[in-house]
């Protein structure tokens, strides 16, 4: 009896300790959401207050008076046209490594590999350069093709280690009622896949949703670029206007909080297991 | 047509010939995409960064002068590129420990804890969702000496003489930047070290406790040596992010004051987009990858061996 008494007690109170340092942790976000419904005054006067009304003239403004759409309409193009490309590409990449495994494919899988060494500083001066002699620079391709560049590395290391765990039995009897080699990847493997694919979908869209460098550098000066991009500039020039740069961060987080909320399970699965493999 | 007795072992040997190299242009056309693409936006601009690194080219001009070994002589000298690698250094080491014992402490709390773990669990790892810029935006506004809800709080608990500008404050920006970045880490390395403790059959700690080992103990003899794994991941990868920190460099202190926050990424940034000097910039950039991969390496070895050991 007393034995479990304590063990309660123990239970309570790693729970109320829990909740404390969680708590501590959501608050720069929760702050971050509540100043976006705040107007400057209200957050110089006190940050830590709730905002007392539904305040929306942050948003109203930043969506009406300034660019900050064109920049939105800009990171929604970059995160979605990236990620189906990666999707079209790096799958089928991986999977011919694993099933086709010979001298030249287990080469090509380490050169793919090294490229996760090689931190993007490291080739992007030259990188803007070559842009510019393809013509490329100043538009959204640019970037597109080079987030699909830079996760082929990590993409094939996901791919081929889950194409090893679907059976060659099912690909071959796929053959012998004639399917094709792209039916049998399109149609029988790759729908097998579906969970590293909503892995690398979720953590590449996150990244490729927060970059910030390469958008920056990138995209041509003068025009509204990324969200993070625009936030960034604000902070620059309108250094006073917190309350708009609230609602500019909030825009940028919310959907990232709303998809985390639906596909969690995708995230911890496409850390953990990239990091059992790596 | 030919009988088919006699083509039988002929047709075979010309089968399985067709077949290799049939899969062998399948697999190709399955790679090829990845391959050019990954050649030409990875490989090609490093190999470039090789070539830069011994030019002087400031970035626009068509001129790209050879001046040999130069820039690296100049990054030996320069107490400017001195200053930046001890930054790196400091922010590194700080980051790797306090990212990788905050993150253990987390995975602890959320692994035990009997209710809620899903939201408790969701809550540390949300700051990971923010971008560095919007991270930056944030913590600079929190930390702001005026109206920042830090002071606020240090007022309010009757400290108000320990409030600092504290971005502004040479002595505190690198403290308060890695305290900030630990925030946003180690939600990440968090879900790393969960997959690790899961891992670990609960038969074995029950024992202990049977035997009389404390919490203390168990955690000492036989949760954490159990870890070993999930630990060389997150080293590693926390040793990597910290060495390319850049975003909330940018946006928290612009690498000042004067240069007290100015690591190894920003001053490639600064030299090279900033003051025009591309072929220094890239020479910095090779230094850089090598660090990256000279310290994986050691850090891959060192750690595989400890997990041998245990």
């Amino acid at each position: 009896m007393k034995e479990s008494t304590r063990k309660r007690i123990g239970e309570a109170g790693l729970f109320l300790i829990t909740l404390l340092v969680d708590l501590l942790f959501f608050f720069p976000i929760l702050f971050n959401l509540m100043s976006a419904f705040k107007s400057n005054g209200e957050i110089m006067r006190d940050a830590i207050a709730f905002p007392t009304s539904l305040y929306l003239e942050n948003f109203r403004y930043l969506l009406t008076e300034t660019e900050f759409p064109r920049a939105i309409l800009n990171s929604l193009i970059l995160t979605a046209v990236s990620i189906v490309l990666q999707i079209l590409i790096i799958p089928m990449a991986g999977y011919a490594i694993e099933r086709r495994q010979a001298k030249w494919t287990n080469f090509v899988f380490l050169y793919f590999l090294a490229g996760m060494m090689i931190p993007f500083q490291a080739y992007m001066i030259p990188l803007f350069k070559e842009l510019k002699m393809l013509g490329l620079y100043g538009s959204l391709a640019g970037p597109i093709l080079i987030y699909v560049a830079g996760a082929v590395g990590f993409g094939c290391l996901l791919y081929t280690s889950f194409v090893k765990g679907i059976p060659k039995e099912i690909e071959e009897a796929a053959e012998i009622d004639g399917c094709g080699r792209y039916g049998i990847f399109w149609k029988i493997v790759f729908p097998l896949l579906g969970p590293v694919t909503a892995s690398m979908v979720v953590l590449n869209g996150l990244g490729i949703w927060n970059d910030f460098l390469l958008p920056m550098l990138a995209l041509p000066s003068g025009e509204p670029k990324t969200m993070v991009v625009e936030i960034y500039r604000y902070i620059g020039e309108f250094s006073s206007r917190w309350d708009m740069i609230f609602a500019g961060t909030a825009l940028s987080v919310i959907p990232v909080l709303i998809v985390f909320v639906f596909m969690q399970k995708y995230f911890v699965k496409g850390i953990s297991s990239g990091a059992t493999k790596g | 047509m030919g009988t088919p007795a006699s083509t039988a072992g002929l047709r075979i040997k010309e089968k399985s010939r067709r077949k290799k190299s049939s899969a062998n242009s399948f697999a190709l056309i399955f790679i090829l995409p990845s391959l050019v693409l990954y050649t030409l936006f990875v490989i090609v601009p490093t190999l470039g960064s090789v070539y830069l690194s011994f030019t002087s080219w400031d970035g626009i001009s068509e001129d790209i002068r050879f001046i040999g070994l130069a820039n690296f002589a100049e990054i030996w000298q320069s107490p400017r590129v001195h200053n930046a690698l001890k930054n790196t250094l400091i922010l590194t080491v700080s980051l790797v420990l306090l990212e990788n014992v905050a993150a253990i402490a987390m995975a602890l709390m959320v692994d035990r804890v009997r209710w809620f773990k899903n939201l408790f669990r969701s809550l540390f790892y949300f700051p990971t969702l923010l971008s560095g810029v919007v991270m930056g935006f944030v913590w600079t506004m929190i930390l702001n000496y005026n109206f920042g809800v830090f002071n606020q709080i240090l007022n309010a608990v009757g400290l108000g003489s320990w409030a600092l500008d504290w971005l502004g404050n040479p002595d505190y920006a690198m403290v308060s930047i890695i305290l900030s970045t630990v925030w946003k880490g180690a939600g990440y390395y968090m879900i790393i070290y969960l997959a690790g403790l899961q891992g670990i059959p609960t038969e074995l700690s029950e024992a202990a406790s049977i035997d009389g080992a404390n919490s203390r103990q168990q955690f000492r003899f036989i949760t954490f040596p159990l870890l070993a794994g999930s630990l060389t991941v997150c080293m590693v990868l926390s040793t990597i992010s910290a060495l390319k920190i850049f975003d909330q460099i940018a946006v928290m202190t612009d690498g000042g004051p004067g240069f007290a926050t100015e690591t190894l990424t920003y001053i490639i940034y600064k030299v090279g987009f900033g003051e025009l000097r591309q072929g220094f910039g890239t020479a910095l950039a090779l230094v850089l990858f090598v660090l990256i991969l000279i310290v994986t390496v050691i850090q891959v070895q060192v750690l595989r061996k400890r997990e041998v050991q245990h």
